[in-house]
């Protein structure tokens, strides 16, 4: 079964090659793109995918709002976020909003496509 | 009548307790000795007449070579006036006003140098309590650390990400590439991931330390957690540093503990923060194998910014090496609040 992916990040960069990177599995498929938190909300209720990829700080609302929105509309939801702010407080705001689990940037992409195969299985 | 004159004369030089006046031979020894010099350096007659006036200065000073600069100085000028840092018999310091004069006899031949010193500590501790001065400190200080926020989120929100994406798009391409080429992209993305490594660090050097938080003490201990270094921060303060000088204070420890992780190979560092001559004193000293070009007074290794910071500040830093290993940074600032 093909793992439906949804991405949100501000950063252009960023979304481009996480798609390709996750495209690129043949187990997974990246269903939509949203550029800040607003976004990301209509698209995770409009295609309903199984992992969302959330960047913690986005324009319109922020990744933990966004994620408790998903969350709201969408429980069976599984939200990976995925940041470039690794202190304690940005760790435990997303957590609080109930991601499932955290990943710095600059991990490798090998452990970055482990942790959404993994969400996905959930 | 000349010989009481001349008697007299000496009288009074050796009774004058306000200033230091002494005379160094051509070579800079101490070769007479008044009550002032007594009274402002700390040392009887007997224990310096005969010892290099280079004793009177500060370890940095001695290491760029000023006292005999000094001396060339007089000797090609006629006389030299300096005020700066000199450091007592018992090691503390103050600011001295100094004239160096040289003193040549009717032959034309160089006999020695004159050497007049006033204390003005006090003058100097008056002019820094002005409040124009501490407001421009204060002024000083917060544009810079303004400044080092600004670079921090620049580096962190946009050029950290997008080398991060590079990164990523590097990784792609060597698993798409055939194996002849595989290498040179995986090379080149390890250059990426070592550059992404030292931004990091450097965000975590720039970024606000958050003394309005956690206090002065708190904030240091956190930071020397954060370098995975063993130490402690111990503090014996009468009184707790404003905010311009607690940032100046953490700023330079942070210098001298990065100094320490990267070139001191120590094992634990101490951070020791104590009130003296009403100001703050602190002492970070480590065990390590101490800073290869201590001796070149060389720009390396931050030095230079904490001894800016801390004379900016109108205080002063030192460096020194530790005979049984490991270096000593000391600095001081004054507390300049009423």
């Amino acid at each position: 079964m093909i793992l439906r992916v949804l991405i949100a990040d501000d950063d252009p960069l960023i979304r481009d090659v996480l798609r390709d990177v996750l495209d690129d599995e043949p187990d997974m498929e990246v269903v939509a793109v949203a550029s800040d938190a607003r976004e990301a909300v209509e698209l995770a209720e409009r295609h309903a995918p199984a992992v969302i990829v959330l960047d913690v700080r986005m324009p319109r609302g922020g990744g933990a709002h966004a994620a408790k929105e998903i969350l709201r509309r969408a429980p069976d939801a599984r939200i990976l976020a995925f940041s470039a702010y690794t202190d304690a407080g940005a760790v435990d705001e997303m957590r609080r909003a109930g991601v499932t689990d955290y990943v710095a940037k600059g991990v490798r992409n090998t452990e970055l496509v482990a942790a959404v195969r993994r969400l996905g299985r959930l | 009548m000349q010989r009481d004159e001349s008697e007299l004369f000496r009288l009074l030089v050796q009774g004058v307790r306000d200033c230091g006046i002494f005379m160094l031979d051509p070579g800079g020894h101490v070769v007479s000795w008044n009550a002032g010099a007594e009274r402002i350096n700390g040392y009887a007659a007997e224990e310096i007449i005969g010892r290099h006036f280079s004793t009177f200065y500060p370890p940095e000073d001695v290491r760029s070579g000023k006292p005999d600069w000094e001396l060339r100085v007089a000797k090609a000028e006629g006389a030299l006036e300096d005020e700066g840092w000199r450091v007592r018999k018992d090691g503390t310091r103050f600011w001295s006003n100094v004239i160096i004069t040289a003193l040549y006899d009717d032959t034309g031949e160089l006999r020695g140098f004159g050497k007049v010193t006033r204390d003005m500590t006090e003058r100097r501790r008056a002019e820094q309590q002005l409040t124009d001065r501490r407001r421009l400190l204060a002024h000083l200080v917060e544009a810079q650390e303004r400044e080092r926020q600004r670079i921090a989120w620049d580096v962190h929100d946009d050029t950290i990400q997008a080398m991060v994406a590079v990164d990523m798009r590097l990784q792609l391409l060597a698993r798409r590439l055939p194996e002849e080429h595989r290498g040179t992209v995986e090379h080149l993305d390890g250059a990426v991931r070592s550059a992404i490594s030292r931004l990091r660090n450097l965000v975590f050097r720039v970024r606000p330390p958050g003394i309005e938080r956690q206090g002065l003490r708190d904030a240091l201990a956190g930071y020397l957690a954060d370098t995975a270094m063993a130490g402690e921060i111990r503090s014996t303060l009468e009184r707790v540093p404003g905010d311009d000088a607690a940032i100046t204070i953490f700023r330079i420890c942070q210098e001298a503990l990065t100094n320490v992780r990267k070139h001191a190979r120590a094992s634990s560092v101490a951070v020791e923060l104590s009130t003296v001559d009403r100001g703050f004193l602190v002492r970070v000293a480590d065990d390590g194998v101490g800073l290869p070009d201590l001796d070149q007074g060389s720009s390396h290794f931050g030095l230079i910014e904490m001894r800016e910071r801390a004379e900016v500040a109108g205080g002063w830093c030192t460096v020194t090496a530790v005979p049984e290993g490991g270096t000593v940074v000391e600095f001081w600032l004054p507390d300049v609040r009423p």
